[in-house]
């Protein structure tokens, strides 16, 4: 009985240790990329070291109790010194820790370069940098080494954003704004998602921060902040008559053409994300066009209809939201 | 000590025929079986969609459930879990036990008791009917708004109307769990010598008093929201989505101690017994299971720090959520002085409470880490909690509820269980339960969200689920072997015997199962392990009647000789009645409705015609504070808690969401009239004290003067009262925005309640028809109420009237 506990625990207790070095491009809390999510980790590994002796000396005390051999006879003293004096300096030296690590982790203390506002929708997110017209999708750009505040705040019901190698997880309510830090050490992409139940695709609800070198980001905020380029053939002119044509305008918005519906998420530089509904797809043309045609099957219950179009209009349709880079 | 005496007895509680029993009966033992039994059908089902949603998980992007089944199951898992089976399972062995352990012969009030199981079942088969139709609740069972007061369909009905009706089976029966151990313990039993079982019953049940109102305030805004167009959680119309999640964990919290501290209670019996010692500690594990839930209603934040408080806030919600390790702390430590103390017996009771005691300590020590507020903001809503509540919920409340079926079925039953399969499902439980929950601690580490139908591969998750699936498998193999084992043992079983155990607490004096009237005589307790005395102990005869002893609330000291009511229908009616009326608003049926809220009338009515063997022979009351003083106290405690509920949604709606208060374009409201009503009102507690004051000194026609002005100036309040409202009406309803909503919800839960006092003044003056000292008691106890309402008359006036000037 003993020995398999034993054997179990060996088993549940390398797990981690083995997911924290092979587990990148995840988003997992055991991976930090920057300060506060490095906080918080440490903070894990403290309290699971101490966690793990308590847990030994009680399976050791109830031990005795069970297999002992001689009488013994612990008193009121005994469960006053383990039960009241033990917990007593565990929650004290808990406490000292939460009051060091709070500011860490909270938007107050970083000094924060600029605002990336971020809307939950369902099931989205609604990314815009103000007062540069640049607006996206389930996609965050930061540049790396930059404190970055997040706001975060939601349009219909409570969602929460949560990218775990950067940061703690923060709710988007209903009139309540929240801010979050993002501070990324390195480049990288870091996946996050919806963490607060929000109805029937809370499951497909993600997204990707990019975060690159300064002159990167700042080439693509340009570039995200100009409206979508005008249709440079007759064949994307074509594909993009068919959008206007179709019922993709009245929720989508297309900066800089007559498509500007609010429902669903901003396409103006549709190509040049890397996935698809809410990170839930590659953003590729096969993928594209199975999103188009027949959305419930990939996201069932989603907000977008299926939608209807013939071989060629959707190759031309195709051909233009693959312009919109 | 005869056999006339078990003869009297046997004639005085014999019960009707089969049929009239089964609806009709009081008998705490029957309803605590019944209650058992309901829950674990409850268990079984929630264990199913447990295991469906596993399956479901086993692999990424499996399609076998869609969204909506999916939220579906995983949110009925949870109200099951929680609501309909935890609860009403310690209920049962709460029902059963209570009685016997404290030596009494049935429950304070055994009707209201009848009337808390049919409205369980009631409540229970509501929620459930949503299931059937394809629209269960979908938002999970803590169903944050606005998803939940926004959500189309009835789904989200079913969970607001089912928790009202089902909170009111929860009071009545924690009001009744209160006086059957403040009242009737056996002589000699002070609260110092009390089973530590039934100080967990009484800190869960006081718990539940306080509790109850804020779910029950929190699922009305939430229905006049769905229903009625009403603004309690919607930002844009001045109300505010986290009102909500206060409410609701206001109750939450403590109601994960209601949970968890019977379970306590039901290891700190066992461990003494089959340590062959008296419990370590003992004074001190009655206080921790106190201060536990005392301080349970201080925390509620900690299930709020990814929202977005104050830091300050959450700083000292979290070191009020820590202290709670002190009292854990102390009732672990005691349980293994007592274990390491004695000679453990490993029989299959007691190796569920080894196995609760190392998987409580572990969500434990993972419950501490919640408290550490920027490790909480990164784990919450993930698997880690999952993984968390699943070691506290099921370590903490299954694993000991187990331990109880195997220790004290024989008692009901007078059969044994069969080791050897004991000892088996409790391996398959324990292994499997850790199989499947520990994974969930790396996978929520990993950065897994809860509540999430499906998730993609490649995240490090896909091993760590598909553990967990045949985890949840092995665990589901080990609970049918203990149904099965339960079913072979009422079968075949060996004989129990009066104590199999060699148990020290009061239930094992008596036969297996025990007689209708419990014990032949009754007991007089001189230490906290009874049945461990020697020698045998000196008890009192009391066969003359189908009567209990009364013992004062300290000390135990006898106080009189009660007499209990006999079998009674209109229990099982007025359930049904609330049922037709829940079932009239579910489907906006006004008449339906209405004719519930006639039906619950009439019941009510008839609950108290008298009896055919009921009155012959009323004892005056033994006591100044009878069985009914304390149960309108604790109703008005109860009462008192919801309104305290809404006026501080009151202010919270007017302070948070900052604005105009009354928003703009609104005026103050008029003072002159409700000023008028209210103190119309309020002169009504002067003429019920001249009632009281009359009754004492036995003047009957004063008594009745007093009660008819009492009953004319709560009439004229209610006729002022509309007045004031279609004038109201005619400037701002309650669509209009939250501050409509809010005022509008005082006024008429307030002058509901008026119509309440009313109707218990007139049903006095019925009583005074034959003036004995119970009419005397009758009349007192109604003049409480009366006052009751008369401040919560005023304190809303001020808040209504006066606090906008300010």
């Amino acid at each position: 009985m003993r020995s398999g506990r034993e054997w179990r625990y060996r088993l549940v207790l390398a797990l981690p240790l083995v997911c924290l070095s092979g587990c990148g491009g995840g988003q997992s809390t055991l991976s930090p990329h920057s300060g506060p999510a490095r906080t918080i980790s440490s903070l894990w590994w403290i309290m699971f070291v101490g966690s793990a002796l308590v847990f030994a000396l009680v399976v050791a005390l109830i031990a005795v109790g069970l297999l002992k051999r001689r009488r013994t006879s612990p008193g009121t003293k005994f469960v006053v010194g383990l039960g009241v004096v033990l917990p007593v300096v565990v929650i004290v030296s808990l406490f000292v820790l939460t009051l060091d690590a709070l500011p860490k982790t909270s938007p107050s203390s970083a000094k924060t370069r600029f605002q990336v506002d971020v809307v939950g929708r369902e099931w989205f997110w609604d990314v815009s940098y103000p007062a540069t017209g640049a607006r996206t999708a389930n996609e965050i750009h930061i540049p790396v080494g930059v404190p970055v505040d997040v706001r975060v705040t939601s349009s219909d019901v409570i969602h929460s954003l949560w990218v775990p190698e950067l940061n703690r997880k923060v709710d988007a309510i209903p009139g309540h704004p929240n801010d979050v830090v993002f501070d990324a050490r390195e480049a990288g992409v870091f996946r996050g998602q919806c963490a607060e139940f929000c109805g029937l695709e809370h499951a497909h609800m993600a997204l990707e921060v990019v975060a690159e070198p300064r002159a990167a980001f700042d080439d693509w905020l340009h570039r995200a902040s100009a409206p979508a380029p005008p249709p440079a053939n007759a064949r994307l002119e074509r594909g993009q008559q068919v959008l206007l044509g179709s019922d993709c305008e009245y929720c989508h918005r297309i900066a800089g053409t007559n498509a500007s519906g609010t429902v669903g998420p901003d396409l103006t530089h549709i190509a040049s994300r890397l996935s698809l509904a809410a990170a839930t797809i590659p953003n590729s043309r096969g993928y594209l066009a199975g999103w188009i045609l027949d959305p419930q099957h990939i996201k069932p219950g989603n907000k977008m209809p299926a939608t209807n179009l013939s071989g060629p209009d959707l190759q031309a349709l195709l051909d233009y939201l693959e312009s919109l880079r | 000590m005869a056999a006339t005496n078990v003869e009297q007895l046997r004639h005085e509680w014999a019960e009707p025929g089969a049929l009239m029993t089964a609806v009709a009966t009081v008998d705490h033992k029957r309803i605590g079986v019944r209650y058992l039994i309901t829950a674990t059908l409850f268990f079984l089902l929630a264990g199913l969609e447990a295991v469906t949603m596993r399956t479901q998980l086993a692999r990424p992007n499996e399609r076998l459930l869609t969204p909506e089944a999916y939220d579906q199951l995983f949110s009925m898992h949870g109200i099951t879990m929680i609501f309909l089976f935890v609860t009403p399972m310690l209920s049962g062995f709460g029902n059963y036990f209570v009685p016997l352990m404290v030596g009494a012969r049935d429950m304070a009030f055994p009707r209201l008791n009848a009337l808390s199981y049919w409205v369980f079942l009631a409540s229970g088969i509501f929620m459930y009917s949503g299931l059937l139709i394809g629209s269960a609740p979908d938002a999970g069972w803590f169903s944050y708004a606005p998803l939940s007061s926004t959500s189309p369909g009835s789904n989200l009905d079913f969970y607001g109307l089912g928790l009202i009706f089902l909170g009111i089976s929860s009071t009545a029966g924690a009001v009744n769990f209160i006086v059957t151990i403040i009242r009737l313990r056996a002589p000699g039993m002070s609260l110092n010598r009390m089973p530590l079982f039934c100080w967990a019953i009484l800190a869960t049940s006081l718990s539940l008093v306080f509790a109850i109102p804020s779910l029950t305030a929190d699922c009305l805004f939430l229905e006049l929201s769905r229903k009625w167009g009403y603004h309690f959680f919607d930002a844009a119309h001045g109300g505010d989505a986290l009102l909500w999640q206060h409410l609701f964990w206001i109750f939450g919290h403590p109601d994960v101690y209601i949970i968890f501290l019977p379970a306590v209670g039901i290891v700190s019996t066992i461990i003494p017994v089959f340590s062959r010692r008296p419990m370590v500690a003992y004074h001190l594990v009655a206080l921790a299971t106190m201060a536990t839930a005392f301080l349970g209603f201080g925390v509620w934040v900690h299930h709020m720090f990814a929202v977005g408080l104050p830091q300050i806030t959450m700083t000292v919600f979290a070191a009020a959520s820590m202290v709670i390790a002190i009292p854990s702390g102390i009732q672990v430590f005691a349980w293994i002085a007592t274990l390491m103390r004695g000679r453990p017996v490993m029989r299959t009771p007691f190796l569920f409470v080894v196995g609760f005691i190392v998987t409580f300590v572990i969500g434990g020590l993972s419950g501490v880490m919640f408290a550490v507020i920027p490790f909480d903001q990164q784990v919450t809503d993930s698997y880690f909690v999952v993984a968390h509540f699943h070691y506290v919920l099921f370590g903490g409340a299954v694993f000991p509820i187990l331990a109880a079926i195997h220790y004290w079925l024989p008692k009901i039953s007078g059969r044994m269980l069969d080791e050897r399969l004991g000892a088996a499902s409790f391996w398959s439980i324990f292994l499997g339960f850790n199989l499947t929950f520990f994974p969930m601690h790396i996978a929520g580490l990993l950065g897994m969200p809860r509540r999430v139908y499906t998730y993609p591969s490649g995240m490090g998750w896909d091993a760590l689920n598909l553990l967990s699936t045949i985890g949840s498998y092995v665990l589901a193999i080990g609970i049918l072997m203990v149904v099965v084992n339960v079913l072979w043992s009422l079968v075949r079983g060996r004989p129990a015997g009066n104590d199999p155990w060699e148990a020290n607490t009061l239930e094992w004096s008596t036969t297996s199962p025990p007689p209708n009237y419990n014990f032949a005589t009754i007991p007089v307790v001189r230490s906290p392990d009874p049945n461990w005395d020697e020698p045998q102990r000196s008890d009192l005869l009391l066969a003359h009647g189908h009567e209990t002893v009364a013992t004062s609330e300290l000390e135990g000291e006898l106080d009189g000789v009660l007499r209990m009511p006999e079998e009674s229908v209109w229990p099982l009616i007025l359930a049904v009645s609330l049922a037709v009326f829940f079932v009239g608003l579910i489907a906006s049926s006004n008449t339906a409705a209405w004719t519930g809220i006639g039906m619950i009338v009439v019941s009510l009515a008839g609950w108290h015609l008298p009896t055919a063997r009921g009155d012959e022979r009323s004892d005056p009351p033994p006591a100044e504070r009878t069985g009914g003083w304390w149960g309108m106290v604790l109703l008005i405690a109860t009462e008192a808690t919801l309104f305290a509920v809404l006026l501080a949604t009151y202010f919270y709606l007017r302070f948070e969401p900052k604005g105009a208060w009354p928003p703009d374009g609104l005026r103050d409201p008029k003072l002159l009239k409700p000023l008028v009503a209210t103190l119309i009102l309020v002169a009504s507690s002067a003429s019920i004290v001249l009632s009281t004051l009359a009754a004492r000194r036995g003047q009957l026609v004063r008594v009745r003067v007093g009660l008819l002005v009492t009953i004319a100036l709560g009439v004229v309040f209610l006729i002022l009262q509309r007045q004031i409202i279609d004038a109201s009406l005619r400037a701002f309803h309650p669509g209009t925005d939250a501050y409509g909503s809010i005022f509008y919800t005082l006024l008429g839960l307030h002058a509901a309640h008026v119509v309440l006092g009313v109707l218990l003044a007139a049903w006095a003056v019925l009583r005074t028809i034959r003036f004995d000292r119970s009419a005397v008691v009758t009349v007192r106890v109604v003049s409480f109420y009366v006052h009751f309402v008369n401040v919560v008359a005023a304190v809303v006036f001020l808040a209504l009237y006066v606090s906008p000037r300010g």
